[in-house]
């Protein structure tokens, strides 16, 4: 299944500008699902959107797919509008030629495997396929998942992975530019989801179609992606590679939201150029600024991953060294993870070792000063969770 | 050959695209079509009846109402449609709950007998279960009153007649309330069954015994589906016809309902401006109990009913379970097996009489009864048609609504979905009515025509094709139809590969249902039928008058072996559907 050669590269695939969806709840509030949110997803890309339930992610991707109508903004699919509130244009979701995996599969009972993969072929308008064609594809499509021998059997003869697998052939039978997947594997046990996972990797990477993926499951998102949106109340709060997302989180948010994270809150003391001095309840803290700028005075947090951390029975020479007292020792397998209480806040460090300190010991911590992100707080920070950048897009561009 | 790009170039989406926002797309249009006439043949004679109160021959009067409140008996009248509904359905109340009680919430379930409850009064049409009564308890000729008797007998206790008499008031009510208790039992268990098991749990551990826990918890939690279950069976009652046409007017106990009819068929000219006065009464009655259960179940919060899945213990009734179990057995016996034997006995036997010549029974005097004369064949060739026809016209449309309902939650989708089950709350005796005024005469001359018929049934049982067909929807879920559409397949053919194969099971439930209304119905056919268009119902009414209790047995029990094969085919159709997993939810719950 070759590339579409006929889109030409610089025309994304998905182009999303200033989309704005409402709902009202029964309380008669208005509440933004989707609030203002740009982005762009180019051919190839596989870009996942990230977030927690209710944030808005599956609301965007079935706006896309046509399944919703938003209020205001527009969706181009490569290149045509599908969706415009300014223009009055919205075409219905079987005249956008994309493909979708829904969450529950949304395989047909009363179909087999083949009647189902062999649907959209079928299906779509102006195009008549020939039978033999037909039968051809859908097997092609069958076995390029692994199971070209279910085409006989019905979706409730299947394991949840086996449905799964049909319900891709189905959305890859078309060659269609844009797949969407919503949550797809979220039905099926952890050891079946890993192979899924790993299958359908390669199998995108191997096709070149573009792929917009929604998951909360971060380990997912960071496996499966280019490219991340993680979606923060209706809005984009950041939008870059996993590695971007990791490293360099735009906000505070976005740092907690992926993987674990310390914080300690304090207020600016110096600045001087990206590097960062805060006093903190523990003492002195230097780290570096992503994008944001901060001034002398500033209510910040320092953060920075448990894995960037050293733990040290005597004083190490580090500008970042805070003594501290060990709580619990807790071995996990890969690595022990130590929780410490320092000055007023608990924090978190994972070494490799599991006999450096015994609980109850003193302790030092120390974190290299390019491995603290120094992020402003919005608001006075009461809502550490529900914080959110105030200046409009906190969008980070990839490369 | 991959996508976009290569079918449609590069232009923008085009007109096409431009107009999907403005103009409903031909499905729709369709759809909405449908939704216009159903909702006109209810609307449109309701509307009739009520400008014709006040609007006779093109000038303003009360003559109608004048007409109506000169009644010599009117407040007797009244009287005994209110003492009649009301004693009705609350026995119907008590008979109801405790049966879906013991069913849902105790160790006295019985299987499929509780799955076939609800069913048991579609077996027996309401005209059918009237005759199979006064042929068992008529207090000469009744066959159960003679085989009491010749219990008694036994005893030394000899009775000339009775000891029981269906022309009574205890007679009435009790054959009105068994075919009262479906409602309140289907609402009832649906409030059982969903009720949170934890409510009832926390009475229990906080101390409360079984009953008292039922008397404070679980009825209290479960009122607001009492109430409409209640709610159902006042209507019924209000509207009921054939039963007490058959069991009342011979007692003497004269309601409304049968007042309206005699008015309009049996007295000539027509009576129309009092049927109409009375017609009246009925709307009001029935809006004043709408607006009583409102105000009832207003004034307190009420339980939430809980996740799926969680299914509340039975309770152990101990040296009870049996006894309970011959109760509801002993109900069933008695509500409908009872009076079928009686409609299949005397029509086998050829005429009525307690003496039953068991060597002699055949099927000459059914035969003959039924087949043999015309009037009878074309009555019953043309309730079969109008069922089949009829049935089939409300499944369809009403599915069709149903999808557009629940796919556009607009105002407009909620404003159809409330018109279309309109009639629920309007008694059917008023829609025939209108029906009659607005059809019948100028301009249109659908007097005694089948068609005439055919608009009737459909405006009176569109409720029920309404909820059959929104359960049928409900069951395909919102995932399945969609990736139809995320596919590339139209509405219409979305329609037709996917909700119509899964909603099939549902849908010819539902058929089967408007087809056992339709055929059993007296109501419509009492009031638009005639010698011109007889229908099985119009003609029982007539045999009736007439006299003849064999020909109406073997009436009756033709009718009950048609809704019966119609039931059981079904029933074996729909369990053989979803045991191939079409019914199972697959898609998005």
């Amino acid at each position: 299944m070759p590339l579409d050669e006929t889109t030409s590269s610089a025309t994304p695939v998905v182009e999303v500008k200033n989309l704005i969806k409402r709902f009202r709840r029964e309380s008669g509030a208005v509440v933004n699902a989707i609030d203002d949110v740009t982005f762009e997803v180019a051919q190839g890309d596989f870009v996942v959107l990230l977030g927690p339930s209710g944030c808005g992610k599956t609301t965007l991707l079935r706006t896309i797919a046509g399944l919703e109508t938003p209020d205001e903004g527009s969706i181009a699919i490569a290149g045509r509008t599908q969706f415009s509130s300014r223009e009055g244009i919205e075409v219905p979701p079987e005249r956008r030629d994309i493909s979708m995996i829904f969450q529950s599969y949304a395989l047909w009972p009363h179909m087999t495997a083949f009647k189902n993969v062999a649907y959209p072929l079928l299906s779509r308008r102006g195009r008549k396929v020939p039978k033999d064609e037909v039968a051809r594809r859908v097997r092609e499509a069958l076995e390029l998942v692994g199971v070209g021998e279910l085409e006989r059997q019905y979706p409730g003869q299947m394991s949840g992975g086996q449905q799964q697998r049909i319900a891709l052939a189905r959305a890859l039978v078309n060659n269609d530019d844009l797949v969407l997947f919503d949550e797809p594997l979220s039905n099926v046990d952890a050891k079946v989801r890993e192979q899924l996972r790993f299958e359908l990797v390669s199998m995108q990477r191997k096709l070149g179609f573009s792929a917009l993926f929604v998951t909360h499951d971060q380990t997912e998102a960071m496996e499966l992606a280019h490219r991340i949106a993680v979606l923060d109340s209706g809005r984009i709060a950041q939008f870059g590679s996993p590695q971007e997302i990791y490293h360099r989180p735009a906000t505070r948010y976005v740092a907690k939201f992926i993987g674990a994270i310390n914080e300690s809150l304090g207020t600016v003391s110096a600045v001087d150029g990206d590097t960062v001095v805060v006093d903190t309840g523990h003492g002195r803290v230097v780290g570096a600024l992503v994008g944001q700028r901060v001034a002398v005075g500033d209510r910040v947090a320092a953060m920075w991953r448990p894995e960037r951390g050293l733990l040290s029975r005597e004083e190490p020479q580090a500008v970042n060294r805070w003594l501290g007292r060990v709580k619990a020792p807790m071995f996990v397998g890969s690595h022990t993870e130590y929780l410490l209480a320092v000055g007023d806040v608990d924090v978190r460090l994972w070494s490799p070792r599991s006999d450096l300190v015994d609980a109850g010991a003193a302790a030092w911590v120390s974190v290299a000063p390019e491995d603290v992100r120094v992020l402003p707080l919005d608001g006075d920070g009461r809502r550490a969770d529900a914080e959110r950048p105030s200046a409009a897009p906190a969008m980070v561009t990839a490369s | 050959m991959s996508g976009t790009g290569a079918l449609l170039s590069d232009r923008p989406a085009g007109r096409h695209a431009r107009l999907s926002r403005r103009l409903p797309g031909p499905f729709d249009a369709v759809t909405l079509l449908i939704a216009a006439v159903f909702i006109a043949i209810v609307v449109v004679p309701l509307g009739r009846v009520l400008t014709r109160l006040f609007w006779v021959d093109g000038g303003l009067t009360l003559e109608p109402i004048r007409k109506t409140l000169a009644i010599p008996d009117l407040g007797s009248l009244l009287l005994d449609t209110l003492i009649l509904v009301l004693a009705s359905s609350a026995l119907a109340f008590v008979i109801g709950v405790g049966l879906a009680w013991l069913n849902e919430r105790t160790n006295a379930r019985m299987g499929l007998l509780t799955d076939a409850l609800p069913l048991l009064p579609f077996l027996l049409p309401p005209v059918a279960g009237a005759v199979g009564w006064t042929m068992l308890l008529s207090p000469r000729a009744g066959l159960l009153n003679s085989w009491i008797r010749d219990g008694l007998a036994v005893f030394g206790i000899e009775l000339r007649e009775g000891p029981f008499d269906i022309n009574s008031w205890y007679g009435l009510i009790l054959v009105m309330a068994f075919y009262a208790v479906p409602f309140v039992f289907m609402n009832a268990s649906a409030g059982l069954r969903n009720l949170d098991p934890a409510l009832e749990e926390a009475s229990r551990l906080s101390g409360a015994g079984t009953f008292r826990t039922l008397r404070t918890v679980t009825l209290p939690a479960v009122a607001p589906s009492l109430g409409a279950g209640l709610l159902l069976a006042v209507w019924f009652g209000v509207g009921m016809f054939s039963i007490p046409a058959i069991i009342g007017t011979p007692a003497g106990i004269d309601v409304i309902s049968v007042r309206i009819v005699e008015l309009l068929t049996f007295t000539f000219p027509a009576e129309t401006d009092v049927a109409i006065g009375l017609s009246f009464f009925v709307v009001v009655f029935v809006g004043l109990a709408y607006w009583l259960q409102l105000r009832i179940l207003r004034r307190g919060r009420h339980a939430t009913v809980a996740g799926k899945g969680a299914r509340a213990k039975t309770i152990d009734l101990g040296a009870w379970k049996w006894p309970a179990r011959l109760l509801v057995l002993g109900y069933v016996v008695f509500s409908t097996i009872l009076p079928i034997v009686a409609l299949v006995l005397v029509s086998l036997n050829g005429f009525w009489t307690p003496d039953i010549a068991w060597s002699n029974l055949s099927f000459t005097a059914l035969q003959r009864a039924v087949f043999d004369d015309a009037t009878t064949l074309q009555a019953l060739v043309n309730s079969l048609g109008l069922g089949l026809v009829g049935g089939l016209i409300g499944i369809l449309g009403a599915a069709m609504i149903a999808l557009y309902v629940a796919r556009r939650r607009t105002l407009l989708a909620k404003g159809i979905d409330a018109a279309i089950k309109l009639p629920a709350a309007i008694s059917n005796m008023v829609i025939a009515v209108g029906i009659l005024l607005l059809l019948a005469g100028a301009p249109f001359f659908l007097s005694g025509t089948l068609l005439i018929l055919l608009i009737g049934y459909l405006a009176l049982y569109l409720p029920q094709a309404s909820i059959a067909a929104d359960a049928a929807v409900s069951g395909v879920g919102k995932e399945l139809p969609e990736a139809s559409a995320v596919s590339g397949a139209r509405p219409f053919r979305t329609f037709s590969r996917i909700y119509l194969p899964l909603m099939m099971p549902g849908l010819v439930a539902g058929w089967a249902l408007l087809f056992i209304r339709m055929v059993g119905d007296l109501t419509a056919s009492a009031i638009l039928a005639g010698t011109a268009n007889p229908v099985v119902g119009f003609r029982i009414l007539e045999v009736f008058t007439s006299g003849s209790f064999a020909l109406l047995a073997s009436l009756s029990t033709v009718l009950v072996l048609i809704t019966g094969t119609v039931l059981v085919v079904v029933l074996a159709y729909t369990r053989r559907k979803s045991k191939l997993g079409v019914a199972a939810r697959v898609g998005g719950v």
